[in-house]
Parts: C-alpha cells; structure tokens; sequence
C-alpha cells in the first residue's frame, strides 16, 4: 500500500532518498543530505534520530545491522518497499509541480 | 565504544539525559558516536545548536509515539496546564514571606492618621494573609470550599471602621484623609466615587442613592484602602479602612520557578504514560480518556476565570493584581481540579499495570 505522506518535509524526502542508494548509517545520512541539498541542509543528530523513530514507526524505513568502526557504534538503516513508494510518489508529485512551473515561467515574458 | 575519558562524548552523554533511559540504553552510544563524528577536530564541548537539538528531541523522544502529529500538542497543554497550577502554588507559599497584617495598635494609628480625633468602633486583625471569610483554612471547611463556596477565599485585610452619620460631607473627609496621608508619607494612587441604589430600610420600602468613595494609597509593603460612605444610619460605617500587604518581592521568583517545575513534571508525567501505555497495554483507551479529562477539567476554570478576572480588573480599580490562582478559577473551580487530580492518578495508576507483551516495546522509546 503507498501511503500518502502529505506534503513531506525536506529534510524526510532528502532521508529517504539518501537511503534510496542503499542502507546507510546515521553519519553517512548526514553526509548524503548535505551532500544532495548542496549543503543547504545540515541534520543535527537528535533531529536525524527523530525522524528515523518517526519513519520507522511509520514503516517507511527498518534497521539493517550494526557494526562497530573505531570504537564507535553505528546502526544502518534502509528504505522499505513501503518507503520505496512513499519517495516515488512524492518525487512524482515534484516533479509534476517543477513541470508545471517550469512550463508557466517558459511562457511567462515580464511585463 | 568512545573512550570515556573525552570530554566532549561525556559532555554529549550528560546531555543524552533528556533521552528516556531505555532509548540511552539502546541508541545512546549511536548517538554519541554520530555526535563525535561530526564533530570537527578539537571541539571540547558541544555547540549550542547541538544542545538545544538534544534537548528539544530528547524530551520529545520522552513521549513515545513516534509517528504521533498530536501527542506533542497534548503534552503542550499539559505542561502548561501544570506549570501555571505549580506557579500558582508556589507564589501561595511564597506568600508567607510577607510581614504580618499590621497589628491593631498599628492598624488604630493609621485610622486616626485618616480621621483625627476619633477612635475607631472596631478594628479586626486576621492572622492570615488570605482567609476562608477572613478565617484560616481548615479541613472543616473544606467541602464549602470544593462545592462553590471558594470564592470567599480571598485576601484578607486589618480593617477599622467608625460607624454613625458622617459629622462632614464626604468629600471633605476624603480632603482631610488626603491631606494627612501624604503628610504622613503614604503614596496616594487613586480615588473613585460610585454611586447606586440601596434600600434605605430593612424592609426596602424606599430606595435611597448611596455612594461609595474609596481611596488608595500605599507606603512600603502596606496598601490601604479608605472607603467613605454616605448614607447618614448609626449602624452603617461612614468611614472603614483595610490595609493588606504588597506582593512579596519572592512571589515572582517563586512562581516563576515553580511553575517551570510544574511544566516540566507535567511533559514528563505525560510522556512516562504516554510510553508505558503506547502498545499492547490492557488500559491503554481508559488511559487516554483519564488524562483527556484532566486536561480538560484543568483548562476549563482557567479558560473561564481569565475574561473574567480581565474584566473585573477593568471595572475597578486595582493597587495591585489579584494572585495567580484566582486567575486560573482556583479556588472557586477547585472541584473541578480535585476531580482531574484523582483522574490523573487513576490514569497513572492503572498505566502502571503491565504490558500484555511485556518483553516486548513497540518502539525505542517505550521505557
């Protein structure tokens, strides 16, 4: 089932598409959201852990494993079918606004 | 694990303490880690940002119910709610810190500071600050209280009077009282005259005008209110005087801080129930339902006593504002709030009953 998410937030889009190229741990989804917002966007840890307690009780996302690297604890999280389709569908109702908009401002001639 | 001896993770792990300790136990390394990894190289503390980020999602972390748009808002009114009740509290206590109502030695010097040569009829001293109909509260009187009598609860004053037909207009009283008050080295604040109709009888066969001018004027921590009265009866007091004293400079302080307190113990009461009761619980609805009419028999007196306290400020006028309980329609509601405290334990006590999966949390933050 694709569950509407009503106008999704930037930074849960940018999480779920960071996890839509594989499981990544908290750091690493730090890197990648900063890195596909050009750095627009900089996730704090408590705020990133929110929103993954948030999307996993939502079934948009699920642990994967945990290793230890350095001494430092880390768990990965990936999408879920269901996250699958939640990102597919907001990126479907982007793009379908960007198109609209892009092809008003094609048209628009200032006055 | 990082090494214990960095300050900066043991500055992060003393902040992870807005965590529940359950979600410490399961992520907090994880966080630590993620804390410590972002971090630029030789930081020894953590930045504000990342404190008030901990903070903020530690005690919402607090409320469990992750996926949860209205939980939040919940805990909001409960906090709030509690914080102004605590406050109110608080400022009560603080309250006795205030000197005592002048004694009746005092009370008769400022009587005759008003009116020369005339000793008062009467003059009653309360021994408290704020009375049951001028008398201490006691457990007696306890159920007139809860059932709609609370609203003689109410600051009490050192008063004297002298009864019989005014010897002089009353505006020439007031004149002289004036005079005198601020040659005595009182602060003269404001003076109003209102007049209406009484019964000029015990049997109100007649109606006569009456009118009330009441004066204000204050000196150091003691208010004093001089009422002149015109009707011109032997057993009416032409002239009474109260004097009642100042709010206390730590009733701010106090109120301030207890109801911080009060805000804090309410978001975290809330949020404990909320865990406990998230999933598989055998109370979970009865839960909800307790604290749902808490809240609601909390806010209703207060939602009704503010327009009302407002508008009775508005109306007459005030040396100083009336103590915070009275605004939150305490004690005059204080059924309403005896009867949402007994809802609010049942609500903690039956969340209390274990989980039907008790091995099991549906979520981190569930203990």
């Amino acid at each position: 089932m694709i569950r509407r998410v009503a106008a999704m937030r930037e930074p849960t889009f940018l999480i779920l598409t960071a996890l839509a190229g594989g499981p990544r741990h908290g750091y690493g989804i730090v890197q990648d959201v900063a890195a596909l917002s050009e750095q627009r966007v900089t996730l704090l840890p408590g705020t990133l852990y929110t929103a993954l307690d948030r999307l996993t009780a939502e079934g948009l996302v699920e642990p994967d494993r945990e290793e230890t690297v350095d001494g430092r604890r880390r768990r990965y999280f990936r999408l879920t079918s269901e996250g699958h389709a939640a990102l597919k569908a907001e990126a479907t109702r982007l793009r379908q606004l960007a198109t609209a908009a892009e092809a008003r401002l094609r048209a628009f001639r200032p006055a | 694990m990082a090494p214990t001896g960095d300050p900066l993770a043991r500055r992060y792990r003393r902040l992870l303490c807005c965590y529940p300790r359950a979600y410490r136990r399961e992520r907090g390394e994880e966080l630590v880690a993620l804390l410590l990894d972002t971090a630029p190289p030789g930081r020894t503390r953590p930045r504000l940002r990342e404190a008030a980020d901990l903070l903020r999602n530690g005690m919402r972390c607090r409320l469990g119910r992750p996926a949860s748009r209205t939980v939040v808002a919940w805990a909001a009114l409960a906090a709030v709610v509690c914080g102004l009740f605590s406050a109110a509290l608080a400022a009560r206590v603080a309250w006795e810190t205030a000197r005592p109502l002048p004694g009746r030695a005092e009370t008769g010097a400022i009587f005759r500071t008003v009116l020369p040569d005339r000793e008062p009829d009467e003059v009653t001293t309360p021994s408290t600050f704020f009375g049951y109909y001028t008398q201490p509260l006691t457990l007696q009187a306890l159920d007139n209280l809860l059932l709609g009598d609370g609203g003689e609860y109410q600051q009490t004053a050192s008063n004297a009077w002298a009864a019989g037909p005014p010897p002089v207009p009353a505006e020439q009283t007031v004149a002289v009282a004036q005079r005198r008050l601020r040659e005595a080295g009182w602060h003269l604040d404001q003076t109003a005259a209102e007049t209406f109709d009484d019964c000029a009888d015990k049997l109100c066969a007649s109606i006569v005008p009456v009118t009330y001018t009441t004066l204000d004027a204050s000196r150091g921590d003691t208010l004093l209110t001089v009422t002149v009265n015109s009707r011109s009866e032997p057993e009416y007091p032409y002239l009474s005087i109260a004097l009642r004293r100042t709010t206390p400079p730590l009733v701010l302080p106090a109120a301030v801080g207890g109801g911080l307190l009060g805000a804090l113990a309410g978001w975290l009461v809330l949020g404990w129930a909320s865990r406990r009761t998230e999933a598989s619980h055998p109370a979970r609805a009865v839960v909800k339902v307790l604290f749902g009419t808490t809240l609601l028999l909390w806010w209703l007196p207060t939602l009704f006593a503010v327009p009302s306290v407002v508008s009775h400020h508005r109306a007459e006028p005030h040396p100083q504002w009336h103590p915070l309980w009275e605004w939150l329609g305490q004690p005059t509601f204080s059924l309403f709030f005896l009867v949402g405290a007994v809802s609010a334990l049942l609500g903690i006590a039956l969340a209390l009953l274990p989980r039907r999966d008790a091995d099991r949390v549906s979520t981190l933050a569930s203990g």
